[in-house]
């Protein structure tokens, strides 16, 4: 049996894994460059370089890119690569005239990475240093890239590498837990490396106190003032952590209508813990929402780093009253109303024929009155109800009759 | 101990292995295909199929087998050629999630090998209930994946064409396995029967 026979029929069988060799194998090539690769075959196979072809990706390259060099090596020439076409690699295979892949090569095409760019860092409570960056020029090398944040007391030497690295859509970060140092300047940047080459971002130096940023200020309350209703009384504390150093923070208000797109800022608040928001809209709900900035901590001459806002708060202004000259009336008309809707109930209950009484009806019917001058502001006055009750099982339809009720 | 009782619950131990094999067959269908795709043609195209390479990974017995072998294995010796086999591809599918660049690939992998790891779970817990001892996991233990060390500075590894071909094996042996455990599974609950038939006639 030939050894070819034998190729064939053996579809999960052991085959030596060298029936031919890829030269260069998984190479790891720049974009724009070219090629010369090599596919060396076994003697034990019995074939002849020229029956041989190549394909990348699955799609045959032409004959005119091959060179024989002898009876058991064939080349084939690439010029002017694109980046890999997936992210595991390009696929170069030597195929035998039947079609079956003798050996394969990986090829890893892309670009060595650019310097990273937008290196910004804080610290949070001046306990931990996180920064951030974005990737340099197009950002698209085609190969894996590692970036590492590095960083180093710049009196005291030693190169550290930031460890709990994260990467989102926003870019990349990571951030620095331990034996944060104040009072004395970090340098700090970034390491982009891939297989093609390093770039590093400038160094940026800094002082942990300049770059402090708080929780938001803590318990964050809106209330009204008294009855007034175009104002309203914001109150908050300090961001617990730190607030013995926070004596020179800035705070800022914004606040807006329930469904009001826009946020009106509030900002010179200084360092109080209150403040009163007037011209605002009777009878609205608003939403308020604080945040901190620990300018001035620790001696820090920077203009500081605002936190995140508070969760909102939120108060509505009391309702203007309009066209009420007796102020005991309101008060009057709501236990009237509540003394009717119970009277209603038991009418429906009890007095048949009269189920369509409701406090609608009732308001229909002071309409009216108002309207025919009969009892203007006297229904206030007295406890003595008439209103109507629509009988339909009544000879006479229709037909409005009186009942006079005194609550007891 | 009531035999009948035993045999029941045995019965219904292998008929939800069975399950979790149709099902894990199911899933590593869909796998397979974003696998592949990941490793790029001409690997995702039809009737691909590279030299099978000579790998620790696929040392392991093959799942193809000739039928007189298979029809006559006894169930201890079918259950463990069952557990070994997936105790290696387990370790194997863990290393391919590992060399993966693609995150939701990745991900995908690992979530395989936990119903991976259910299965082997589950085919080991009716090997002891059947009173077979289940040979130590030595399988697993025996394979040294050469570990790719990142280091500090050192970019993440790339793949090679070697390990483009092992990863495309790996799934098509895990495949034929899956496979061919339904039958041995049906096979295991025939002969249960069978023997327990036996066993009845004495009591």
């Amino acid at each position: 049996i030939s050894n070819h026979k034998i190729l064939k029929a053996c579809a999960l069988c052991f085959l030596h894994p060298d029936v031919a060799v890829i030269s260069p194998q998984d190479p790891v090539l720049r974009i724009g460059s070219g090629l010369t690769a090599s596919c060396r075959l076994s003697p034990e196979l019995g074939l002849h370089a020229s029956s041989l072809y190549w394909t990348l990706n699955g799609v045959r390259l032409p004959g005119s890119a091959y060179g024989v060099v002898s009876s058991d090596i064939l080349s084939v020439e690439l010029r002017s690569l694109n980046g890999s076409q997936q992210k595991s690699g390009d696929n170069l295979m030597c195929h035998g005239a039947d079609g079956r892949i003798l050996a394969g090569s990986c090829l890893h095409v892309g670009m060595p990475p650019e310097k990273p760019v937008n290196l910004t860092c804080w610290s949070h409570n001046a306990k931990d240093l996180s920064c951030r960056w974005s990737v340099g020029g197009q950002g698209e090398t085609h190969i894996p890239t590692k970036y590492t944040l590095k960083y180093k007391l710049r009196w005291h030497g030693r190169e550290n590498e930031c460890e709990n690295y994260s990467s989102e859509k926003k870019g990349h970060a990571c951030r620095i837990s331990s034996k944060i140092a104040l009072f004395t300047p970090y340098e700090i940047w970034v390491e982009a490396t891939n297989q093609l080459g390093s770039a590093a971002s400038d160094i940026s130096s800094l002082d942990v106190l300049d770059v402090v940023t708080t929780d938001p200020p803590a318990n964050v309350r809106l209330s009204r003032v008294g009855s007034l209703d175009d104002q309203l009384m914001v109150r908050w504390a300090s961001p617990p952590e730190l607030k013995d150093f926070l004596f020179r923070a800035k705070y800022q208000i914004r606040y807006r209508t329930e469904d009001g797109a826009d946020w009106k800022a509030v900002d010179n608040i200084g360092n109080l813990t209150s403040c009163r928001l007037a011209g605002l809209r009777p009878g609205t709900v608003y939403f308020v929402q604080v945040r901190c900035n620990p300018v001035g901590i620790f001696g820090s001459r920077k203009p500081g780093i605002w936190s995140d806002w508070s969760h909102p708060a939120a108060a509505s202004t009391p309702s203007g009253e309009r066209g009420s000259c007796d102020p005991k009336a309101g008060e009057q008309n709501s236990t009237l109303r509540r003394e009717l809707k119970q009277f209603f109930g038991w009418v429906r209950k009890h007095a048949s024929g009269c189920s369509s009484m409701s406090i609608k009806l009732y308001d229909q019917w002071r309409v009216w009155l108002q309207k025919t001058h009969k009892t203007r502001n006297q229904v206030g006055k007295q406890h003595t109800l008439f209103f109507f009750c629509l009988l339909s099982e009544m000879p006479f339809a229709n037909t409005p009759l009186l009942y006079q009720y005194t609550p007891s | 101990m009531d035999p009948s009782h035993n045999l029941a619950s045995e019965r219904s131990s292998i008929e939800s292995t069975y399950e979790l094999t149709k099902y894990l067959e199911y899933q590593l269908k869909e796998i397979k295909d974003v696998y592949l795709t990941y490793l790029g043609p001409p690997f995702n195209e039809k009737d691909f199929s590279p030299p099978r390479p000579n790998s620790t990974a696929l040392t392991l017995p093959s799942a193809a087998t000739r039928l007189e072998l298979w029809h006559g294995l006894e169930n201890q010796a079918r259950l463990a050629q069952n557990q070994r086999a997936y105790s290696i591809l387990l370790a194997a599918v863990r290393e391919l999630a590992r060399s993966t660049l693609c995150p939701s690939l990745k991900t995908s992998l690992l979530h395989f090998c936990t119903g991976l790891d259910g299965l082997l779970g589950s085919i080991s817990a009716l090997m002891n209930s059947l009173g077979y001892s289940s040979p130590a996991q030595a399988a697993a233990g025996e394979l040294q994946f050469p570990q790719r060390g990142t280091g500090s500075n050192r970019p993440a590894p790339l793949m090679s064409q070697s390990l483009k071909v092992e990863g495309f094996w790996i799934l098509r042996e895990l495949q034929s396995w899956l496979w061919r455990s339904a039958k041995d599974f049906n096979r295991l609950k025939k002969r249960l029967r069978a023997s327990s038939l036996t066993r009845h006639r004495y009591y």
